[in-house]
């Protein structure tokens, strides 16, 4: 059975998304896998608008309650070396509770961690990225703050990023 | 988009996702379709065996994808009955656009109940 896109969204938001026409990415891009994976470093990137309390602040939510068809545009850093009782979460449109109890259900750090000691990946990077994933107008992240951390990454010499849109 | 930017960078992307509908839309490198609820791409908290059987899937993909456009399921038993779970991952307090909506959908009734 092909996975069902809908099954979990209510019938009112599913029909607004089965109509919505997007402009497809023509070509789509495409950067070949250059090396086995027990040689690539990996990035890992969610949209589930979480941070480490400890270290960064919140994605500006007030903002958002305050202007509907704002949503946050920057990033936070998350290194993999985190600990559960750092992460938060600023994320308007999920219930974030389980992502609360393990951060590993969108942001794989300790399940990476892992298969870095077993050789399966070359390593993870030291850093990883979140975004918050509502954006009503991606101008700002396109311009700005995606290639912020396309540069972040570069510098971390990453070959293969793992994306969980939350 | 997410994808696209970042493969367009230079970084081979998988992405696993609930809505690989969207995902085939808009024209992503490589995907991986999990049917789960939102807010959970790689599966229930606690639940590592089932996290590394996505992972791994995730993987499996980077790996053998010969071209742009790559998709694949994983088939994934969601442990919580459908109902529950289509409620369970909503935020507890609707997002402001979802009460935005709302409200004007409101007034609009408004609206035509005072013109009848």
């Amino acid at each position: 059975m092909p996975v069902d896109s809908f099954k979990y969204l209510p019938r009112s938001i599913a029909a607004y998304y089965q109509t919505l026409r997007v402009d497809r990415v023509d070509p789509i891009p495409w950067t070949a896998l250059s090396k086995p994976l027990r040689e690539c470093r990996f990035g890992l990137v969610t949209t589930a608008g979480i941070y480490d309390r400890e270290r960064e602040p919140p994605f500006d939510a007030e903002r958002e309650k305050r202007q509907p068809i704002w949503g946050d545009p920057t990033y936070r850093r998350i290194r993999r070396d985190v600990m559960q009782s750092q992460i938060a979460a600023s994320h308007l449109h999920i219930n974030t509770r389980d992502i609360l109890a393990d951060v590993n259900i969108v942001l794989p750090v300790r399940r990476f961690v892992a298969l870095e000691e077993q050789g399966v990946i070359g390593s993870l990077a030291s850093v990883n990225y979140s975004f918050m994933g509502y954006q009503p107008n991606t101008n700002e992240w396109r311009e700005r703050y995606a290639p912020e951390v396309v540069a972040l990454m570069k510098d971390e010499a990453i070959d293969a990023v793992l994306l969980t849109p939350a | 988009m997410l994808a696209q930017t970042f493969e367009q960078a230079g970084f081979s992307t998988v992405m696993v996702t609930m809505m690989p509908f969207w995902a085939e839309k808009m024209g992503t490198p490589r995907t991986l379709g999990v049917e789960v609820p939102f807010g959970h791409p790689l599966g229930m908290p606690g639940d590592s065996e089932m996290q590394m059987m996505i992972i791994r899937a995730a993987l499996s993909l980077l790996q053998d994808a010969s071209g742009p456009g790559a998709a694949r399921d994983v088939e994934v038993q969601w442990p919580r009955p459908s109902d529950e779970a289509r409620k369970d991952w909503q935020p507890l307090e609707a997002s402001p656009i979802i009460k935005m909506m709302r409200e004007q959908a409101q007034a609009r009734a408004e609206d035509r109940r005072r013109e009848t």
